[in-house]
């Protein structure tokens, strides 16, 4: 992963999304160095956010300019309560709360994506606004 | 803009990587879309079919420049080939034009 990330260079209007391997050992042999922007996705329960609270702690020490903690499945204003209040304490950058979304779960089960499946999906139109505020200048100007 | 996605298994990142990677695509960006999960799943999630991903090979070593420095060790000196010549060798290009390629094998290749 170091080695492609790594020598590659980008053009304007390129863009290199990565998914990344589940486990955090990986983060710690220097993966994401080479990323601009670490996006850390998490449930809203403890365990999870323990892990990305572990891999913002990781991602901090090496250096990852910018990072932002990505919440999904959300089921309700306590859900979103707790893991704001989780995000304040340890100084992490929330930047979108995804619902728990039925279409996602059908949309997975049938093995369509779902921006095809159920584009006005409430799961798409909150990654949409998360997309904007990402710190991808060229998006910016588009709108 | 190299963007990483992580998370625990089942946070459902690899859906968030393949609907940011096609909506960017639709902006009009040439996206390059990585799979490193050891459990690829984000051809799925871009919508190529499984006769499609059939295509898809890990990335050998060889797609990378490595040099001997003076002190005897390998170090990496850069792509062996222009990484759209890479991209279509190793890789799949979706309907949204997003361009795929899995990593997996490559994760212990920089190590150390």
């Amino acid at each position: 992963m170091r080695g492609i990330l790594g020598q590659l260079v980008e053009q304007e209007s390129q863009l290199t999304v990565v998914d990344m391997e589940a486990s955090i050992e990986h983060m710690s042999r220097g993966t994401p160095r080479y990323t601009d922007v670490l996006l850390i996705v998490t449930e809203p329960y403890y365990r999870s956010l323990e892990t990305a609270g572990r891999i913002a702690a990781l991602a901090q020490e090496l250096g990852i300019p910018q990072m932002y903690v990505v919440a999904n499945k959300v089921r309700g204003a306590r859900d979103e309560e707790a893991l704001r209040q989780y995000c304040t304490e340890r100084g992490l950058a929330l930047v979108a709360v995804l619902p728990f979304d039925e279409a996602v779960l059908e949309a997975d089960e049938s093995r369509v994506p779902i921006l095809d499946a159920d584009p006005e999906s409430a799961y798409v139109r909150l990654v949409k606004q998360l997309l904007e505020k990402l710190p991808v200048e060229v998006v910016k100007q588009a709108h | 803009m190299k963007i990483a996605i992580v998370g625990k298994g089942g946070s459902g990142k690899t859906t968030l990587a393949a609907t940011l990677s096609r909506l960017f695509a639709w902006r009009g960006f040439s996206v390059l879309a990585i799979d490193s999960d050891p459990n690829p799943n984000l051809g799925v999630a871009l919508g190529v079919s499984e006769q499609a991903l059939a295509a898809l090979r890990p990335l050998p070593h060889s797609i990378l420049e490595q040099r001997t420095n003076a002190s005897g060790s390998t170090e990496v000196v850069g792509l062996a080939e222009p990484i759209e010549t890479i991209a279509s060798e190793y890789g799949v290009t979706t309907a949204d034009g997003v361009k795929l390629l899995m990593n997996v094998q490559l994760e212990h290749a920089g190590k150390g």
